[in-house]
């Protein structure tokens, strides 16, 4: 079975951030980055699938962005993966943008199962996984939490509002979203960092894809506006009871 | 010139610090109570490859750089020092030795039995009478022919309950002075070991340190490590790099101990403001974050020279005295920001506090490294 996953590389959210001098992209420079969390989740139900499939099985990861995502591919690779697809590109890109780059490079690699992350931790438009499937007419099946592989199909479980949850079974070729609690992500091990320098990584340079217009565009970005401030009671338990529950009444809450 | 890390270390200092966020930080206070490791420590430090770490690939080791096992050392102390100096003498005291003075046959009994935690290591060379004048031990061991006999006693081994594998250093004959001292590798479960305790102590109290009584042990001729006499100088090559991975231990603590300081005091208000708002407070964060700085970059130049194979053994003094002196300072002012509270058990600076302080004693006290300095500073090459 050939699988892929598609992995995003983020600023770590725990940064300081800045917006650019034009108003409409996040200052990079001082930034340090890390994989989306959504798509280490991503390539460990991938990592898992292929080691359940042993032999014959190959996992790719793929990854679109300026040079600092090969670091994002070698995670990937360290966790398992066999080997990398590297979409060179500098432009920010809206996601029908970025799924269509990553269809043009995968189309005609009949990929059986493909697997993203639910949304990104940065920009969240929980698009680009749902696009790529749109594109290469393939089943798409969003917020799993639960996968499990039988024969050439799948049984799945997403995650729906209010804790609810809902089985599917489908076929392959088909393409997942992963959602917190499909699974705990492994570390990759020191001797796996090491030896994933040795799996090759293919890069592709976007231009050379085709990319199509993009179809929306930011026009600013700002941190929000402070407004209102957070009271802190104080007390002994009974009396910041007393007083949340006074205060609630008053802002006509309960 | 050139202060970034490389991908590698990234892809690495990343997979060491979520672990030590996730897995190992949370046990560390529990770990200091018990006066021993939370059980699920050692079995992921194994998995991990954390105790292979820069040890070659051939005996099973990750063959990663020096620079990186201080990553490794650094992120694991700054969770849980006890942890931290597990993998600091099990890897540079034990299996560093080993890659650098064993044959090929001990490597491949020896050295894969420490990359992959079948055995963890240990560093036997204190004893009794015999401390920063580590050149004066009184144990003893005698040519029995077909093999070796020890007899003598050795304190303060780091690992040393793990019975696990031993760097052992004995002498021929106390009289011939550092020329009579031989390294051997020991299975401290071999017949004449006793395990006599494992110390009660102030800090690192999950991490085991040791006293064994050493009674006609037979150690196999095959067992010698390096060649006879040269036991001392392995000695202090050895200890020459660990105190890299003392130093790095030393940063991952005071580290700790800052940045609790540091968001402690942009939280707790008195007369109206944050702490972090009142002058005496900030010229305290300042000075951490002075030291800690410099104490960094002493020590990721001592490992970066170790990995060029130039001479280290100045830098590596420099970097421990350094480190070590800033780690106390750190702890000792993260302390005095918390006030009350931190000198409770409900927060960890009492147990940084603790921690802290061994990294000036072992492997060399602060004394010693500044006479090695001088030794290096007078004596130009
Ligand atoms: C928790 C712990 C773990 C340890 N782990 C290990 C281990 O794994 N393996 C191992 O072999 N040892 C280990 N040690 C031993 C450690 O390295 C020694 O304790 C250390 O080297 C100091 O020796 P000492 O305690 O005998 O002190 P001493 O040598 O008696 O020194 C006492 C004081 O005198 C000072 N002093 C000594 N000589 C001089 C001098 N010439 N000039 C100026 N001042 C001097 C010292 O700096 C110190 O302040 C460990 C110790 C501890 C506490």
């Amino acid at each position: 079975m050939k699988i892929l996953v598609c992995v995003k590389q983020v600023p770590d959210m725990e940064s300081r951030f800045q917006v650019q001098a034009g108003g409409t992209a996040i200052e990079e420079a001082d930034l340090a980055f890390r994989v989306n969390e959504y798509d280490e989740f991503a390539i460990e139900e991938a990592v898992r699938l292929k080691e359940k499939l042993g032999e014959g099985s190959e996992l790719t990861v793929l990854s679109l962005g300026p040079q600092r995502v090969a670091e994002a591919i070698k995670k990937a690779l360290a966790m398992g993966c066999d080997q990398g697809i590297h979409i060179l590109d500098t432009a920010s890109r809206d996601p029908y943008q970025v799924a269509s780059l990553i269809y043009q490079a995968v189309k005609d690699q009949d990929f059986e199962v493909i697997f993203t992350g639910m949304q990104s931790q940065d920009l969240g438009y929980a698009q680009t996984g749902l696009l790529l499937a749109e594109l290469l007419g393939i089943e798409a099946v969003t917020t799993v939490v639960s996968f499990c592989q039988e024969g050439d199909g799948f049984l799945v479980q997403r995650e729906l509002e209010g804790g609810q949850r809902m089985n599917l079974k489908l076929q392959a070729p088909a393409l997942f979203t992963c959602q917190l609690g499909l699974n705990q992500p492994r570390y990759p091990t020191l001797p796996n960092i090491m030896k994933a320098k040795k799996k090759k990584i293919t890069q592709l340079e976007a231009a050379s894809l085709a990319p199509p217009a993009a179809r929306s565009q930011t026009t600013s970005l700002r941190p929000p506006a402070k407004k209102g401030q957070a009271k802190f009671l104080e007390g002994d338990l009974g009396a910041m009871a007393d007083q949340l529950v006074a205060e609630l009444k008053a802002k006509s809450l309960i | 010139m050139d202060f970034a890390l490389t991908e590698e270390q990234r892809i690495i200092l990343e997979a060491v610090k979520d672990f030590a966020r996730n897995e190992v930080a949370p046990f560390a206070a529990q770990s200091d109570q018990d006066h021993a490791l939370a059980p699920s420590i050692l079995p992921q430090l194994k998995e991990l490859g954390f105790l292979g770490s820069y040890l070659p690939q051939e005996y099973g080791g990750a063959g990663m750089d020096f620079f990186s096992y201080c990553l490794l050392v650094e992120e694991l102390s700054k969770a849980c020092a006890s942890t931290g100096v597990l993998v600091s003498a099990h890897t540079s005291l034990a299996g560093d030795p080993l890659a650098r003075a064993a044959t090929k046959a001990q490597k491949k009994q020896y050295l894969s039995l420490l990359t992959q935690g079948e055995k963890i290591g240990c560093f036997l060379l204190t004893e009794p009478g015999a401390g920063s004048d580590a050149g004066s031990i009184q144990t003893r061991y005698m040519d029995q022919g077909d093999h070796y006999e020890v007899s003598g006693n050795k304190i303060f081994v780091t690992n040393g309950g793990y019975l696990g594998l031993g760097i052992l250093f004995a002498t021929q004959d106390s009289k011939l002075g550092h020329e009579g001292i031989s390294a051997f590798i020991l299975d401290l479960r071999s017949e004449g070991v006793t395990l006599l305790k494992n110390e009660e102590k102030m800090g690192i109290r999950a991490s085991y340190t040791s006293a064994f009584a050493l009674e006609k042990v037979k150690i196999p001729k095959e067992n010698l490590l390096g060649k006879e006499g040269k036991g001392f100088h392995l000695a202090l090559e050895t200890l020459n790099g660990g105190r890299i991975g003392i130093a790095a231990q030393a940063l991952g603590i005071g580290q700790a101990a800052f940045e609790l300081a540091r968001d402690y005091a942009l939280e707790r208000k008195q007369f109206g403001k944050a702490l972090s708002r009142f002058q005496a407070i900030q010229f305290k964060l300042a000075d951490m974050a002075l030291g800690l700085e410099s104490a960094r970059l002493l020590t990721y130049k001592a490992a970066w020279l170790k990995d060029q194979k130039k001479d280290y053994s100045l830098a590596s003094a420099m970097a421990k005295v350094k480190a070590s002196e800033v780690a106390n300072a750190c702890a000792k002012e993260a302390l005095q920001i918390f006030g009350g509270y931190g000198f409770t058990t409900d927060y960890p600076l009492e147990r940084l506090y603790r921690d802290a302080k061994i990294t000036e004693i072992y492997e060399g006290t602060s004394e010693i490294q500044r006479i090695v300095m001088a030794k290096e500073i007078l004596n130009p090459t």
